[in-house]
């Protein structure tokens, strides 16, 4: 079985959704701007191998609808012969398309795959545009907590392992913390900066006035925030609850995209890998505590890859809310200092989809940075499930 | 300039504090976009002060802006670089600061730029109009004059027009008509003499309720116990007005009383009391600085006590001998005991009423053309139920007058003053011909302005004719009469307007009589909001008593009534003011139009009292949702209603209600309430002359059913889990989804309004029978707020 090489990773920064740099630009269009990075990272490689595009989305409808991943590669300028995926397992989607695209490797299946992700949550808002419930849902106790916002399962979470408004409120000003530090010492080395066009009219002339702005940083961190600020807050899901919009993970639009390719490829075209890819876990859990996902999705992969959590030098645990963030830290032990040392999602934004591709790339990239050994990116995921995916920096 | 109107295209408001930038915010709620200019930032943008006090538009409370929409039709300018653009505005109003030099300056500045058919005016309250004349460039001066509104300007209905002397006089009839057809206010004509009328009068009266209140030792919370709706006058009453226009700006205003009217007999006593120095000293300046008169401490509010110095829990009881005087139906003899000085309360309510009567009755040549611009000033300027005059004759003209005399010739007034000598002279100070006018020396009709024909029902003073149509029928529930003889109207007779069995027979009643022999019927309240809704009182007892067959012959005959409305062979207009709520709203929303005033307040607010809209209201929102996205998806309309009505929204102004759909894009609405039955003619007229043709019947729509009412459910659930709904809201909430969507049926099943409102009715009953639903019930009808269990 040969193993699954990451030979390039990369990302769009990611934007406020709404008024963010990213408002008008479409999903396919970040998604085909990451392809065309990644591939172009890769010395010597005919576009024309890659086996398949496997993109992840999270609510894959509208603007990105419509198989995106098929039209992303045509946008970036993959060949017609290359063909293309959507998938599609809510917040886990962008890491999900890096263990099928290893898995074809790995059985031998193929020698270039790329996995990407991408969302535009200004486009597509969460749960898509038209929201139609099943009646049976409420037809008994057992399934209603499908129809939850993710905001009482995170209430919920925090009810049930006790995690207090001050511990949510001092991760979630850490988290802008790590993040702005990380903006300032140049650690987001995988992003790869978008040109947005805007047209307006110029009423003076007549003409169609063009605007180019060039997004090159996230826009989610904040310099001003303190503690005492985000105590202020008023809680937003629960009138007696904890969590409140700053400790919740921001609306975001971006795209991420990763090159795998198989031993015989990096051989052949004398590639420097960042990473290969060791093994992928998800599990169910309960709708309603839904963040708790990685709790078991965590020591099913440590297990399956046969890596020990101490191993791990940097983990990636998307931050949907500092309270299942916290929840799961403290019922898995892990090291609050390998957790997010870039910031996560409560700064830096989620957009649904992208963020498993979006966190893969900046984690590989960082143990590059660092010289580190083992990586994992792990989420929870609606309606109860948990991803983790372990990387190794070779 | 045009000979019968003024055409305003654009309008600028020139000074962006809280009365120009509020004037603004209601001239776009007239249709008019503005200019909205005040001084130059150094900094870039340029107008940034203007363009902060229309943000602040979005922001205050009550909102300034009839629909936040409107916002976008202010454009922030500034006296240095935008002056150019003044030429492109008819009607240009001036509201900064009370400073003559700083006016003077200002109009020099823009004189080149306005245009020859422009009016321009200013908003002063303190300046003497003609003396800022005198620096308007020559130009202008023949089309200035004072325009004066009252704070906050969308509400108060009252505007004061003052001219000097080298105004044109078509000026101000384009004014007035403009004023009152176009930004629906009441416009008074005043001279101009100190603080024109109303403040004249309403400071003095301020004045006058301290001095006596500090005399007889009375307590400030009993003072505004004695002042407020005991008298007619509003709930803030003396001292909680006091503290909300500011102790800072009253003292200032007394003290402005003291300089200018050195000859007013009772310039002697215009001294500011020691406390409201000491006060302000303090810093306690009224609400804007947390304390005042009145301070909030935690949750209770405590009043100052000048004794001690300090602030004590409030009392505001009366004694029982006082509110039995006060509880006197008849308002002579109300005021005869009063007289008697019994009580430190009654001889304290005595010397107010006579002080304000003796005052005004001096003034009257000076500051008036007649009694009447004094009294609907009153009425219109401070909101008192009567203005001085009326409530003198209504209290017997020459009996009040010979009590006032005995006061006089006592010395109990503390003033050298005589009361003039046409009081003894006249009967009153209105009758059918007119109000009386101190300075003619006659009788002085009211205004014969093509405006005020358009006022087919206007206020009438006590003592005015008034002309009250021809009845046709009437119950005790609904009187069924006609102005004109084509339009029936029907008015329903209770104060609130509410919809009991009795009102329900008189639509019938109506509808039978105007396809017999009208045009068309018009919904129309003499007085009072459209209607506050369905009488609880009556179906709450028949609960009690476990008679629901008779809440459901209720209910049903209601939902007929209303749909027969609907097909009935001719238009029916609902003319809405005021509150337009529940029932009240369904009986409006089965009419071919409404006209709405703007400062129409439109609900369906069921679900507070326990219920849900059982009036038809759900089955129209669910047609009327099909019917607007026909060629579209349903959906987001309906959830956009759902919420309105799951949540009880009421809509703060009549944009807002067609916003919320209970207005339609072709209901007409109306800036001056007293043109709403002139417009509801008008729209039967318009509809008759086009041949009406009602709506044909028995249509069928897609039912949203149950994965509507399942994704409805979704909304509920996260409200409940996150403890903002209670398990009672969600078992209303649920009912309301399901009779919206149709019931638990296949989505897209055809239903029709029978159907629908077959659900409304057993929902509403099932909730009935709820003791949740009925402790509200039950606590609305105790409280008249709603109870969330």
């Amino acid at each position: 079985m040969s193993d699954a090489y990451i030979v390039s990773a990369v990302r769009t920064p990611v934007a406020r959704a709404f008024k963010g740099g990213f408002r008008n630009v479409r999903p396919d269009d970040l998604l085909a701007h990451a392809l065309k990075h990644a591939l172009a990272e890769v010395p010597g490689l005919d576009p024309g191998r890659v086996e398949d595009v496997i993109v992840g989305c999270a609510m894959p409808e509208a603007e990105q609808g419509m198989n995106v991943a098929r039209i992303g590669a045509l946008l970036a300028g993959l060949p017609d012969s290359v063909p293309g995926v959507t998938v599609n397992r809510f917040c886990s989607s962008g890491l999900q398309t890096i263990a099928m695209a290893a898995d074809r490797i790995r059985l031998g299946e193929a020698d270039v795959m790329i996995a990407a992700g991408t969302e535009t949550m200004t486009m597509v808002p969460m749960m898509g545009h038209k929201v139609a419930m099943n009646p049976k849902v409420f037809d008994d106790n057992e399934n209603v907590a499908i129809a939850y916002g993710m905001g009482i399962t995170a209430e919920k979470v925090a009810q049930k392992w006790d995690v207090s408004r001050a511990d949510q409120d001092e991760f979630a000003y850490r988290s802008h913390q790590k993040a702005i530090a990380a903006i300032d010492g140049g650690e987001f080395t995988e992003i790869r900066p978008y040109t947005v066009t805007s047209r307006v009219p110029d009423p003076k002339t007549g003409q169609v006035r063009e605007i180019e702005t060039v997004i090159d940083t996230d826009e989610g961190p904040r310099r001003d925030t303190s503690p005492e600020a985000l105590g202020k807050l008023r809680t937003v899901f629960d009138a007696k609850g904890s969590v409140t919009a700053a400790t919740s993970s921001q609306m975001s639009d971006g795209a991420g995209a990763l090159v795998l390719v198989s031993e015989r490829v990096v051989k052949e075209l004398n590639l420097k890998p960042l990473a290969v890819f060791r093994g992928f876990s998800v599990a169910g859990v309960p709708a309603e505590i839904m963040g708790i996902g990685p709790i078991e999705a965590i020591p099913k992969v440590l297990k399956q890859t046969g890596v020990s959590k101490d191993d791990l030098d940097w983990i990636e645990l998307n931050e949907a809310f500092a309270a299942q963030s916290l929840a799961v830290m403290r019922t898995v032990e892990l090291d609050p200092d390998k957790v997010n040392p870039l910031g996560g999602a409560i700064a830096l934004g989620h957009p649904l989809g992208a963020t498993g591709a979006i966190l893969a790339a900046k984690l590989v990239h960082g143990l590059q940075r660092r010289q580190q050994r083992y990586g994992m990116v792990t989420m929870c995921i609606g309606t109860g499930m948990g991803a983790a995916g372990i990387f190794e920096r070779v | 300039m045009t000979d019968h109107k003024l055409l305003v295209r654009r309008a600028a408001v020139l000074g962006a504090g809280v009365m120009g930038a509020q004037i603004a915010a209601h001239l776009t709620a007239a249709g008019i976009p503005v200019d909205l200019y005040d001084l130059p930032s150094d900094d870039k943008p340029r107008s940034k002060i203007a363009a902060g006090a229309v943000a602040n538009l979005l922001k205050l409370k009550p909102a300034p802006l009839a629909s936040k929409d409107l916002a976008a039709f202010i454009t922030p300018r500034n006296f240095d670089d935008d002056l150019a653009q003044l030429e492109h505005c008819d009607f240009i109003i001036e509201a900064i600061v009370e400073r003559m030099d700083i006016k003077k300056s200002l109009y020099e500045k823009i004189g080149p730029h306005i245009h020859a058919d422009a009016f321009f005016v200013t908003n002063t309250s303190g300046l003497s109009i003609t003396e800022l004349a005198d620096v308007v460039p020559d130009a202008l001066k023949d089309r200035f004059c004072g325009v004066h509104f009252f704070n906050p300007p969308r509400y108060m209905h009252l505007v004061e027009l003052i001219p000097h002397p080298g105004t044109d006089g078509k000026v101000l009839d384009l004014l007035e008509d403009f004023l009152t057809r176009n930004l629906g206010k009441g416009v008074v004509r005043c001279r101009d003499t100190a603080n024109f009328i109303a403040n004249r009068v309403g400071v003095f009266t301020m004045w006058s309720t301290m001095h006596h209140a500090q005399r007889m030792g009375l307590g400030f919370d009993t003072v505004d116990a004695l002042t407020g709706p005991a008298i007619g006058r509003p709930k803030s009453a003396t001292f909680r007005l006091a503290d909300v226009v500011g102790l800072d700006t009253m003292a200032n205003v007394i003290r402005t009383m003291d300089a200018k009217l050195t000859d007013d007999p009772w310039h002697d006593l215009f001294k500011a009391p020691d406390w409201l120095g000491k006060l302000i000293e303090a810093g306690a300046l009224g609400q804007k600085a947390g304390a005042g008169v009145f301070r909030k401490e935690g949750k209770e509010i405590k009043v100052f006590d000048p004794e001690t110095g300090d602030y004590r829990a409030t009392d505001y009881s009366l004694r029982d001998e006082v509110k039995a005087i006060l509880a006197i139906k008849d308002p002579g003899e109300k005021l005869a005991e009063l007289a008697k000085c019994e009580y430190p309360e009654t001889e304290f309510l005595w010397a107010i009423h006579r002080d304000l009567f003796h005052y005004c009755a001096y003034h009257l040549a000076e500051i008036a053309e007649s009694a009447r611009e004094i009294d609907l000033a009153m009425r219109w300027g401070y909101g008192w139920n009567f203005g001085p005059f009326e409530q003198w004759q209504a209290a017997g003209w020459k009996r009040v007058a010979d009590l006032i005399q005995a006061d006089i010739d006592a010395d109990k007034t503390g003033v050298k003053a005589h009361l003039p000598k046409w009081v003894s002279e006249v009967d009153g100070a209105h009758g059918p011909g007119g109000s009386w006018s101190a300075a003619e020396g006659e009788v002085s009709p009211r205004p014969d302005l093509p405006v005020y024909q358009r006022q087919y029902q206007p206020v009438r003073l006590i003592g005015e004719a008034s002309h009250t149509g021809q009845t046709v029928h009437e119950t005790e529930s609904i009187r069924l009469w006609t102005l004109h003889d084509d339009v029936l109207i029907a008015s329903l007779k209770s104060k609130m307007g509410v919809i009991d069995t009795g009102v329900v027979e008189g639509l019938n009643e109506a509808l039978d009589k105007a396809e017999a022999g009208f045009e068309g019927l018009v919904i129309w309240q003499p007085q009072g909001p459209f209607s506050a809704g369905a009488n609880l009182k009556a179906a709450a007892d028949a609960i009690q008593r476990g008679d629901y067959d008779s809440v459901r012959a209720l209910v049903k005959g209601f939902q007929e009534a209303n749909l027969r409305m609907r097909y009935a062979g001719i238009p029916s207009v609902a003319a809405v003011r005021g509150l337009a709520l529940g029932g009240g709203l369904e009986l409006a929303m089965h009419a071919s139009r409404r006209v709405a005033h703007l400062e129409s307040y439109m609900g369906l607010v069921e679900a507070g009292v326990g219920l849900l809209p059982a009036g038809g209201g759900l089955a129209t929102l669910a047609l009327q949702a099909n019917a607007d996205t026909a060629a579209g998806d349903t959906w987001p309309l309906m959830e956009k209603r759902y919420k309105q009505v799951a949540m009880g929204q009421v809509a703060g102004s009549a944009m807002e209600a067609k916003d919320m759909g209970y207005l339609r894009p072709e209901d007409l609405i109306v800036l001056h309430e007293h043109e709403l039955l002139h417009a509801a003619h008008g729209v039967i007229r318009s509809l008759t002359s086009a041949g009406y043709r009602p709506p044909l019947p028995d249509r069928t729509i897609p039912a949203a059913g149950d994965v509507g009412i399942a994704t409805m459910k979704m909304l509920l659930v996260n409200m409940l889990e996150g403890h903002f709904i209670s398990d009672h809201d969600f078992e209303i909430g649920s009912r309301i989804a399901t009779a919206l969507c149709g019931g638990e049926i296949d989505r897209g099943t055809p239903v029709d309004e029978r159907w629908l409102h077959h659900l409304e009715r057993e929902h509403f009953l099932e909730l009935c029978a709820m003791p949740k639903t009925q402790e509200r019930v039950g606590h609305m009808l105790k409280t008249g707020k709603p109870l969330r269990n």
